[in-house]
């Protein structure tokens, strides 16, 4: 009975398998740099162990957004994630898993009459905004390093090519561990407060009830892999923009870097010795994080570049996933239990008129002017820039 | 891995070695057309056999480097660029030998009033196609050098055409002495020469587009 409904997530993990494992050697596979049987054996290898280790934490974050209490509603919160993902990709708009799986949990909230977790929202949809800006800033950063290496070395291309095919398949593994331990918490995170297992001693390890969760669903992660994410990788390249071997070298590297910050637990509990704030543990979009990643690598070649429209589609993506996952789960919830009355969950923490609770009238009161400040931030940006490329060649064609 | 960084060691000789044969064949072929000017018959048919075995090892390198790079996978995103710029240097050690045969062939009658300006004419064209070397080596380790090192190349190419065009308006309009026939062969052999610098012109647009991207 567990098992059957496990599915919804073991679907929804090799959905994500399948997509976002071209994320992480799509540019290495699309370029031919890496060959495709070695990027998914190594990716299916480092998923499995990144959301064994260190999967934790960001389940940790999503259980606080919404602990779903019944199995029947982990399955139903899981299985509306999983077509909200899949109805959105048929239609052409962009998605999610991560967007959607939290939009999942907060229909899920209202179904139940549970309170929203404002703060663990708030983290949360910070993070959507930070994740590929994050990757945006590393990209930069790493792409001046790599070039300014490249010049300094003076090695052979040959050579430097050799370099970065190693390079690609180490940061491959580091961003499949990543990917792994921070996006588990959207495959198998909504069912770890409603199936408690047992720890499990295999002599050298044990494995917790929810690490069990976890491995499973890094099986279905890495069966999306192996079944179906080679042509996914071999078109994910060229989405964006035409990348070279060192551009997808850095992608993979900042979106690996983005995706472990938000997953490690070691990382936050450091900054927090250090009298700094702890790092929020919460799964990132590793898409988004890409599309971050290879925007910096744009912003450091000149913003022509880049296909602004995706950028939009981006934004766009962070109200339409959740809103429609959100929708989505509350009427499979009233369908599940009317029609078949499954237990879906119940009401543990109700909202409170004022204080902890939170409305979508907040939500969007602050999200809205959020993303129109963004906007307009990357406007002037772009008018500036403009303006100053149209100088430099005004200066040159007159010189 | 092992094997791969030993087949990118192999390759890189390789394609030294393939710019070390296209330097030498130039070399050698301003060296034949000094010979035939002068009258050193035999000198010139040394040469002509050299760049004869020069141009065909650089064939037989050129072949056995786009192979490798295909089966191994190697700059899979520049092979095309690559192949090209391979076979484009190949072309300036071909037109070279391809000169020096039609000399031997031809037997055309230099005057020994131009002796000096053509054989100016085959140095300052070799030296468009020898100064495209030194720049296609860079592209490999400072491709940021690459575009300094080509303004060689066409400083010397247009310096070809002006020796090319002074020299064929000295045979038609002063060398009066010359048959049309002679005067036409003359022009057709300058045309060859010319050949060789603007090989290295074409070479060198094609390195210097394939420099940029690398820098990007």
């Amino acid at each position: 009975m567990i098992f059957l409904f496990l599915t919804s997530g073991l679907f929804l993990g090799w959905t994500l398998g399948a997509n976002d494992a071209a994320n992480v050697f799509g540019s290495a596979v699309g370029s031919r740099m890496v060959s495709f049987t070695r990027a998914a054996v190594t990716a299916s290898v480092f998923v499995i162990i990144g959301a064994v280790v260190q999967g934790g934490g960001a389940a940790d974050t999503l259980g606080r957004l919404g602990s779903v209490n019944a199995m029947g509603g982990a399955f139903t919160v899981a299985l509306a994630a999983g077509l909200t993902v899949y109805l959105m990709t048929r239609a052409g708009l962009p998605v999610s898993t991560t967007q959607a799986i939290v939009g999942a949990i907060i229909g899920w909230n209202f179904f139940t009459d549970n309170a929203v977790d404002t703060r663990a929202l708030t983290q949360i949809v910070t993070t959507w905004i930070t994740g590929p800006v994050l990757g945006a800033v590393f990209a930069y950063l790493l792409y001046h390093l790599v070039k300014i290496t490249r010049r300094k070395i003076k090695t052979h291309l040959l050579k430097y090519e050799n370099w970065l095919r190693i390079g690609l398949m180490t940061v491959g593994a580091f961003g499949a561990y990543s990917l792994g331990a921070n996006n588990i918490a959207n495959v198998m995170g909504v069912f770890v407060p409603s199936i408690p297992l047992e720890d499990a001693d295999f002599g050298i390890f044990v494995l917790s009830g929810s690490q069990q969760l976890f491995f499973l669903g890094a099986i279905a992660i890495a069966a999306g892999i192996l079944t179906y994410s080679k042509r996914v990788m071999q078109t994910v390249g060229s989405n964006l923009m035409e990348l070279s071997s060192e551009a997808a070298f850095v992608v993979v590297l900042s979106q690996a870097l983005v995706l472990f910050i938000f997953s490690s637990s070691a990382l936050s509990g450091l900054m927090v010795s250090m009298g700094l704030p702890p790092i929020p543990l919460v799964p990132v979009s590793s898409t988004q994080v890409v599309v971050g990643s290879v925007l910096g690598i744009g912003l450091y070649k000149g913003v022509r570049n880049i296909n602004l429209k995706v950028l939009g589609s981006i934004a766009s993506g962070w109200i339409t996933t959740p809103v429609a996952a959100g929708v989505l789960t509350f009427l499979m919830l009233f369908i599940i239990k009317n029609l078949f009355s499954i237990d879906v969950g119940h009401s543990v923490n109700p909202p409170v008129s004022a204080g902890e609770g939170v409305s979508i009238a907040t939500i969007i009161r602050y999200s809205i002017p959020a993303l129109l400040l963004i906007t307009a931030v990357y406007l002037v940006y772009l008018v500036l820039s403009e303006n100053k490329k149209t100088e430099r060649l005004n200066k040159k064609y007159y010189e | 891995m092992s094997l791969f960084t030993r087949t990118n060691r192999e390759l890189s000789v390789r394609i030294d070695e393939f710019f070390d044969t296209i330097e030498i064949g130039i070399l050698i072929f301003k060296e034949g057309i000094k010979a035939y000017v002068n009258g050193d018959r035999n000198a010139f048919q040394n040469h002509l056999a050299k760049i004869d075995d020069l141009e065909g090892k650089a064939d037989r390198l050129q072949r056995s480097i786009e192979n490798d790079m295909i089966v191994h996978s190697i700059l899979p995103q520049q092979r095309s660029e690559m192949v090209k710029l391979l076979w484009q240097l190949d072309e300036i050690i071909d037109t070279a030998k391809k000169s020096l045969n039609e000399f031997y062939v031809e037997m055309p009658h230099i005057p020994s009033s131009i002796s000096h300006e053509f054989i100016s004419l085959a140095e300052v064209s070799g030296n468009s196609a020898e100064e495209l070397i030194p720049a296609a080596r860079a592209f490999f380790r400072e491709p940021h050098l690459v575009r300094e090192k080509l303004i060689k190349v066409y400083f010397f190419e247009r310096e070809t055409d002006k020796a090319a065009f002074q020299m064929r308006k000295k045979v038609f309009h002063e060398m009066n002495d010359l048959s049309l026939a002679e005067k036409a062969h003359i022009r057709y052999i300058t045309h060859h020469i010319e050949n060789i610098s603007d090989s290295a012109q074409d070479a060198a647009d094609l390195l210097a587009s394939m420099a940029i991207r690398q820098m990007l």
